[in-house]
């Protein structure tokens, strides 16, 4: 059963138009990523769906339910914000707790005085209280449960943060780039933890950020935005080996995939070195139209090796090394190296990457040669960057 | 570097007391006055040290003829009401101009401002003749709405800086949680601006305690008087009990720092720290 559907959303701020015509429908109990550059509209969408942002026009039903209209506890979401949100004045216990004594208020718990003595009395509630101590258990609060936000270290307040979230078991869990404040090392541990909790609640999951790492490695399905428009949206694998267009290319992988010109005429694809290519028989993908194309390659589909070592490929140097241990990443250029070095926006125009597994070393504009492994390639259409599919090959 | 931090704590340990020496001479003098015989005090015989023989005499104004336990009731009533009152205002209207928008928002926040720019004097003799035409006059209930109008601007724009500071993040974070905008208010941005709350109910609770010109020209009844137009009623046409007029002082000047130093617990700053990635 669909449970999000994204039917013609639009958002329109003024004149300046955040999301739109937003279409999508995500099944139940899916890890949805809304990805994207900054400003995109993915955190506007995620609001939309939370029900803090209006939804300008379009409709957003949730379980078939048009929700347009309904608060974000009517919605019954939960949201886990990039900042935390904690309530300072309260204790982590209480910060937990909170969505469940609101659960429980009425009109005249608001009169002073009655007002703290309730709340107290709810937190006590055994069903509560059980709730709030298993939920601690599971993200490893139980030891700061008395403290406050202000006592806790970023990756302990991330942590409370979800924890309310958990609490009231929502059907939908919203989450709003809730890594990015982190250090490297803690991120990777969040990672870890948000996606094992995915599993172990089995709920539907909205995440934003603008991280692919953590788009490819937590979701099940990704959105990839781009200008409030939805450039893509599929599986993780498919948006890395098929990308929908240029934008989506690039922006998904690290290094960014390997974008370059080309010109096919009868089953022959040569490049702007000139070199002339092989291409795969047996690829849905493999054979574009006639004419002026954007070949798309991912960067472990290069293999690089010096040009001193001879043998076959394309001509180009190497510009830039880096070194990762494991592997090592190779920016190169077509062609030979200029006479004099190349800085600024110069030098990362036309540079394309190859990832080579080990450490190997090159010397900067070390003439190189250059293969493609066409198996897989993306092919694009020069003028709207669009994916090209499914064209004969000419004989 | 040790040095220098000696010094440091040395300038900081003599400004205090420095401070602390002039904001408690004016109580100690007080207290010295009205352990004083006013005899010896028109000779000009003060002594610097109390007789703390004479230290009951702080009391003798509560067996003296006048009322004055009574005034110092109707002051606590007007204060209170003006606390209570100025902030119920305030709170809401803080929260409006710091969170929402509308039309005249601006202007509203202006005329606030602008209310604090008249002299009381001023606004003496056309409130005399409003209060007249509501029958407000010769009332405790007429003097806590002048004195509100008076303290809730003040504590408008204290309030509303407090909150202007409070991360939206916190109050969507409530909102996801349930919260109505009336529970936002109360159980979230209440607790988080509770030491400018304090701070403003510490003003508004000083404005109606020690307001003289509109509890003097407003009530006629001795009964109804408050206890500052009391005070001054001890200065007489042909004498004038200095120890009496300072014992009476005194007492008045005990609930004002008795409420201050419950109010001051409640200031403390930091309130915000951890709630969000600062």
């Amino acid at each position: 059963m669909p449970v999000i559907h994204f039917n013609g959303i639009s958002k329109r701020f003024g004149d300046n138009v955040v999301i739109r015509e937003f279409e999508a429908e995500v099944p139940d109990q899916e890890f949805l990523v809304l990805l994207g550059p900054s400003g995109c509209g993915k955190s506007t969408m995620l609001r939309m769906i939370a029900g803090l942002t209006d939804i300008t026009s379009g409709e957003l039903r949730l379980d078939g339910e048009l929700v347009n209209e309904k608060t974000p506890k009517q919605r019954n979401v939960a949201f886990v914000f990039q900042s935390y949100a904690l309530y300072p004045h309260m204790s982590v216990r209480a910060n937990i707790a909170f969505p469940l004594v609101m659960d429980r208020f009425r009109w005249w718990h608001h009169i002073p005085f009655v007002n703290g003595f309730v709340k107290r009395a709810i937190m006590r509630d055994p069903q509560v209280a059980a709730k709030v101590a298993e939920v601690a258990e599971m993200l490893e609060l139980t030891d700061y449960l008395d403290r406050r936000p202000r006592a806790l270290s970023g990756g302990q307040r991330q942590r409370v943060a979800v924890a309310r979230a958990l609490v009231r078991e929502p059907s939908i869990y919203l989450l709003d780039e809730p890594l990015s404040n982190l250090d490297a090392k803690l991120r990777t541990q969040m990672r870890a933890e948000i996606s094992a909790l995915y599993q172990r609640v089995g709920k539907s999951f909205v995440y934003v950020t603008h991280d692919q790492v953590e788009a490819m490695t937590m979701g099940t399905k990704i959105i990839v935005l781009n200008g409030g428009v939805v450039q893509q949206y599929g599986t993780p694998k498919e948006i890395y080996d098929r990308p929908a267009n240029t934008f989506v290319a690039r922006f998904i992988g690290s290094p960014a995939m390997n974008l370059i010109p080309a010109e096919a005429a009868a089953g022959t694809v040569r490049v702007e070195s000139g070199g002339a290519l092989e291409l795969p028989a047996s690829d849905p993908d493999r054979a574009p139209q006639d004419g002026a194309l954007t070949l798309g390659v991912r960067a472990e589909k290069v293999r690089i090796r010096p040009a001193s070592e001879g043998g076959p490929g394309l001509e180009g140097h190497v510009t830039m090394v880096e070194h990762l241990g494991a592997e090592t990443i190779v920016g190169f250029k077509f062609g030979p190296a200029a006479a004099s070095g190349e800085v600024g926006a110069a030098a990362s125009r036309d540079l394309h990457y190859a990832r080579i597994p080990g450490d190997v070393v090159f010397d900067f504009n070390e003439p190189c040669r250059i293969e493609l492994d066409l198996t897989g390639a993306s092919w694009f259409d020069p003028e709207s960057g669009e994916r090209i599919t499914g064209a004969p090959v000419p004989a | 570097m040790l040095m220098h931090r000696r010094l440091s704590l040395g300038v900081r340990v003599v400004l205090a007391l420095a401070t602390t020496v002039l904001a408690g001479f004016p109580v100690y003098w007080m207290f010295d006055t009205a352990t004083t015989p006013s005899d010896a005090l028109y000779r000009g015989d003060q002594s610097w040290l109390p007789d703390l023989t004479r230290a009951g005499n702080v009391f003798s104004v509560l067996a003296s003829d006048t009322p004055f336990l009574r005034w110092l009731g109707n002051s606590a009533v007007i204060a209170f009401g003006t606390t209570l009152l100025s902030l119920a205002i305030a709170v809401m209207a803080a929260y409006a101009l710091s969170r929402y928008k509308f039309h005249g928002k601006g202007l509203l926040g202006f005329g606030l401002f602008a209310t604090q720019m008249l002299p009381e004097a001023l606004l003496l003799v056309p409130l005399y003749s409003l209060f007249a035409i509501l029958g407000l006059l010769n009332g405790l209930g007429g003097l806590i709405l002048v004195n509100t109008s008076f303290a809730m601007p003040v504590a408008v724009w204290i309030l509303k800086s407090a909150m202007d500071g409070v991360p939206y993040e916190i109050e969507e974070s409530a909102r996801v949680d349930g919260c109505s905008p009336f529970a936002i208010l109360q159980m979230i941005m209440l607790p988080i601006v509770m030491p400018s709350l304090a701070a403003a109910a510490v003003i508004a609770f000083f404005d109606g305690w020690n307001e003289y010109l509109f509890a003097t020209t407003f009530i006629e009844d001795r009964e109804l008087w408050a206890a500052s137009t009391g005070l001054a009623s001890f200065v007489g046409e042909f004498s004038t009990p200095l120890d009496t007029v300072f014992s009476a002082a005194l007492l008045f000047t005990l609930p004002a720092i008795v409420f201050f130093l419950l109010m001051q617990r409640r200031i403390v700053s930091g309130l915000t720290a951890g709630s969000v990635k600062g």
